[in-house]
């Protein structure tokens, strides 16, 4: 069991993951551009270039309405993003499977910091989700199943962090496998698109010159 | 109430779903995938803010939209859609959420700026109603609307008649002359019906303006409506027609460029839909009213004297300022004729819908929710305790005056053009 | 300088009281091992053997020389660490069981007894709201992790006789390495979720006139009604519990995480009785306010999950609330009550 979890499990999973995520991407990109015959008054590109990065700031005037989701949710995806690409066992994990050459890891200290970011923001944000009226009627199953695996994923990372036991080092192989296989078919695809649709909408922005 | 498009007889479920489906474009298929349920555009809308109710966050209008987005190009609903188990939109879906499609949404797109990860709800809005006229739910206030301007070009029904009895009004009252279906002129200005009859001194203004700026100009007595009937009930069919009837004038014309009036939606269909939806550019240039001025400002040949010097603020139409990108233009405006204006809070591209536009006004069932939304300009207006308003929309205008009078606030409410009319410079060198 | 108002006077005396009371908690226990130290000091006697006077020395802790660097790299033995486990075997652990069951017995027998308390007039069907949906948030949140914390926390405790027997040996090692990481991780996350928590709730936990009188009436558990504002006095001494136990926990738990802080073993050993005899009782209280909150008295849960509560309810047990909270219809429908009235109201 260890054995297909370690290696043929890996292997599909991510095999699922790179050709799911490739797969949605380009199914997006297939589909037809409306055209735009307008006269344009402003440069898409230049929106378009804004939108995808003006967006990670909220506006001003949502600030006040906007501010925990705001702040929870970078705590989320910052402390993920710190331990997904700089936790000092993930660095080796890629050195050792895939690339060859790692880089320098987060120290333990920081790595503690950016974890406990990361659940904090990622329980609170689920907790709202629940409870508030809007994210209540909008959620669905795949929300909470994304959230879930996640946290689980996260979980199980935490409780192998000891670096001692290979059975619970498995058992967080074996969520994050999950989590890669449920990935593409999941609105985690907005890890991606994002950049999509920030894009296309800050075009059409930028034709405007808004 | 059928519509009368082509489509007549075709005004069913399974049409609706068709079109629904010739909607989803590479922006649609980005949307649906990266929305991840945040609820942030609730925030933004006056009809959730006002009202609490959660049906009435902007993401949430648009489940029929998304449910065809599925069954099409998700895993798991073609799955659900071979198997028998995700069934295609039925009438009792198109029910549930007209109102909610058209009752509860302006076009505003205030929701679409402040999407953490840039879906353009409004957008997606504008599409779904395609689905929606073309399935036959749209609410019976703007299917009347949009028969009438298909039938008689208005959609309030005024005739030819009608607006030669008021030119007539206005050329007495200025003692100009109003130029019309003048060969050659610079600028075709096209009217709402709401100007002509709820707010004629738009055309007064217009006559006094141009004639001290100089301007080369004239009106259509063949098609002379800017407003859109088709691109608020989501028929870009017939939308496309209403735009070839200007196209067609101007070309009659001869006019290089096409004014439009002092209305939202109308500026949105021929200034950023319209080349898209007759299938090719404009042989013209389109400027909003506010626009020419600003332009004719700068190139000094429209000059003020004297400002009013009454507590006033902007309220910025969406179609124009937001959705349109005028921004700049109607504040420079106002400062050669106001001394004492003040912006609201939240003004500019994020200002406040009036509660009026996307064919709400044209809707007497929202009526009541429009009233209840309009708090939220009656909570901006009390924030900086204003006598005057101005705006550039005559249905916001409109719209503004009929929220005014409901909540018994004591605050006048003036067009743009208007008021610099007023301090026109007609003194010549 | 200017005048403080009643209410921030109130939050003021409030903060001191709490970190008084919070830095008062060491003394005990350091009191006891003080004691403990001198019981265990071996008499002096004259000894000859210079090997057995340099064990007797290095026994009791003595630093000596070492070219090792660290924290008490010179102390060999740390005398006193046979004193802590003493107390985590035969005090902590024992007493603590003993505690934890007493509490749920009492629970039990009160259930048993009483029942729950239910609304007499049953619901009317109409809301207030009670708390926002941040306010519930940051309850659940630091619920949640009071949870992980709790179940990490006495498996590391109990593991040894309530999971080696389950699962072996071998088994309870990788439990126990799992729950010690969860643990440690987690820990820091309640300290914020505690902070939160405590400037959230702390403006309707201060004391208030009537308070005394609602204890005094036994807070209505046993059939007479007790008046109260938003928080019963019962509530308001469990928010306070809240802030000195769990303050205690977070703070000597913080102290234990990080080792990086440079506490020596004695230090680490008070941060360890600390926190144990803190979170043991932080979690026989905790069975209490969870029984009231949801099985004990009908109809409180909404209060935390849906945010409103029926008007029936908040006028049976926070009277004095419902002026407060501006719902009018509630107001003004003041309910017919068959309850039974304390004598002399």
């Amino acid at each position: 069991m260890t054995e297909f979890i370690q290696g043929p499990l890996w292997t599909i999973a991510t095999t699922i993951f790179l050709i799911g995520v490739v797969w949605r991407i380009t199914t997006i990109m297939s589909c037809k551009v409306s055209g735009e015959l307008s006269r344009t008054r402003g440069t898409a590109g230049v929106g378009s270039i804004k939108a995808i990065f003006g967006r990670f700031v909220p506006r001003k005037e949502t600030i006040s309405s906007g501010r925990f989701q705001m702040i929870t949710g970078y705590m989320f995806h910052l402390g993920l993003f710190a331990l997904l690409f700089f936790a000092a066992p993930h660095v080796e994990f890629l050195k050792q499977r895939y690339l060859g050459f790692g880089w320098t890891p987060m120290p333990r200290w920081a790595f503690v910091i950016a974890a406990e970011l990361a659940f904090a923001g990622l329980i609170l944000l689920w907790l709202r989700r629940i409870m508030h009226p809007v994210t209540r009627l909008l959620s669905t199953l795949d929300d909470q199943l994304a959230s879930g695996l996640t946290f689980v994923a996260m979980f199980t990372g935490c409780l192998a962090l000891f670096e001692s036991y290979t059975q619970l080092r498995v058992l967080h192989l074996f969520t994050v496998e999950l989590l890669l296989i449920y990935f593409p078919f999941s609105n985690l695809m907005h890890a991606f698109t994002f950049i999509i649709s920030r894009g296309s909408t800050g075009t059409r922005a930028g034709r405007r010159g808004v | 109430m059928e519509l009368t498009n082509d489509n007549t007889n075709d005004a069913t479920v399974s049409h609706g779903n068709a079109v629904m489906k010739q909607q989803i474009d590479r922006s649609i298929a980005s949307y649906f995938s990266s929305c991840v349920h945040c609820g942030t555009c609730a925030d933004a809308c006056l009809f959730y803010t006002e009202t609490r109710d959660p049906r009435y966050t902007p993401i949430y209008k648009l489940e029929p939209l998304k449910k065809v987005w599925k069954q099409e190009y998700t895993f798991f609903g073609k799955l659900g859609k071979a198997l028998g188990f995700s069934k295609p939109l039925s009438e009792d879906d198109y029910a549930a959420w007209e109102d909610l499609v058209y009752d509860s949404c302006t076009l505003c797109g205030r929701c679409s700026m402040v999407c953490p990860v840039g879906i353009d709800i409004t957008y997606m809005i504008r599409k779904q109603r395609e689905g929606f006229s073309a399935a036959g739910y749209a609410p019976e206030g703007l299917k009347s609307a949009h028969k009438r301007t298909l039938d008689t070009g208005s959609p309030m029904g005024v005739t030819w008649k009608a607006l030669k009895a008021q030119i007539r009004h206005v050329e007495n009252e200025t003692g100009l002359t109003i130029p019309v279906d003048k060969q050659g002129a610079d600028y075709l200005s096209t009217l709402s019906s709401l100007e002509i009859m709820g707010f004629p001194e738009y055309i007064s203004s217009l006559a006094k303006i141009f004639d001290a700026a100089g301007v080369s100009w004239t009106l259509s007595s063949e098609s002379f409506e800017a407003t859109n009937s088709g691109i608020q009930i989501g028929d870009s069919k017939k939308a496309a027609e209403l735009v070839e009837r200007i196209v067609s004038v101007a070309t009659k014309l001869g006019v290089k460029n096409v004014i439009s009036p002092e209305c939202g939606h109308a500026y949105t269909a021929i200034r950023w839909e319209g080349a898209n939806l007759i299938g090719r550019p404009l042989p013209f240039r389109v400027l909003h009213i506010v626009e020419l001025l600003d332009e004719l400002k700068r190139q000094g040949r429209l000059k003020t004297n004297g400002k009013n010097d009454a507590r006033l603020t902007f309220h910025d139409p969406c179609n124009l300022v937001r959705k349109g990108g005028v921004v700049d233009q109607p504040r420079q405006l106002l400062n050669n004729v106001a001394s004492n204006f003040v912006e609201m809070n939240d003004h500019g591209v994020m200002n406040w819908c009036c509660g009026g536009g996307g064919g709400v006004s044209s809707n007497e069932r929202a009526d009541e929710l429009r009233l209840v939304a309009f708090k939220k300009k009656k909570q901006q207006l009390d924030e900086i305790k204003v006598d005057t308003l101005v705006t550039a929309c005559a249905n916001c205008r409109n719209n503004i005056e009929d929220g005014l009078e409901h909540y018994d606030m004591d605050i006048e409410v003036i067009g743009l053009t208007e008021l610099i009319a007023q301090y026109l410079d007609t003194d010549r060198p | 300088m200017t005048r403080l108002s009643a209410h921030a006077k109130g939050l003021l005396f409030a903060g001191i009281l709490l970190i008084v009371s919070t830095l008062s908690i060491p003394v005990a226990p350091y009191l006891w091992l003080s004691f403990s130290n001198d019981t265990a000091t071996a008499t002096e006697t004259q000894e000859q053997n210079p090997r057995a006077t340099f064990w007797r020395s290095v026994r009791r802790g003595s630093s000596g020389y070492t070219a090792v660097p660290g924290q008490e790299a010179g102390v060999v033995i740390h005398g006193n660490g046979l004193n802590w486990r003493e107390y985590r075997v035969k005090i902590l652990a024992p007493y603590g069981s003993y505690l934890m069951a007493g509490v749920l017995i009492i629970i039990a027998m009160y259930y048993a007894m009483r029942g729950p308390i239910n609304l007499e007039s049953g619901y009317s069907g109409q809301s207030i709201t009670r708390f926002s949906v941040y306010q519930r948030v940051i309850h659940w949140f630091t619920a949640i992790l009071f949870w992980l914390l709790s179940l990490s926390g006495l498996i590391l405790l109990y593991g040894r006789y309530v999971l080696i027997p389950l699962l072996g040996s071998k088994g309870f090692a990788i439990t126990a390495a799992a729950c010690k990481e969860a643990h440690n991780l987690f820990g820091p996350i309640f300290l914020l979720a505690l902070v939160l928590l405590i400037a959230t709730f702390i403006r309707d936990n201060l004391y208030r006139k009537g308070d005394i009188d609602w204890l005094k009436k036994g807070g209505g558990m046993f059939g007479t009604h007790a008046s109260a504002d938003k928080f019963n006095f019962g509530e308001k001494v469990w928010f306070w519990l809240v802030c000195i136990l769990g303050l205690s926990v977070s703070v000597s738990g913080v102290l234990l995480d990080f080792s990086i802080l440079g506490l020596n073993r004695t230090a680490m050993e008070i941060a360890h009785v600390i926190h144990s005899a803190a979170a043991i009782i932080f979690i026989s209280i905790s069975f209490g306010h969870i029984y009231l909150g949801t099985v004990g008295t009908q109809g409180t849960l909404d209060g935390m999950t849906k945010g409103s509560v029926d008007a029936n309810w908040a006028k049976h047990h926070h009277d004095r609330w419902v002026p407060e909270t501006g719902n009018q219809e509630a107001i003004q429908h003041p309910l017919t009550s068959n309850m039974r009235e304390a004598p002399g109201d």
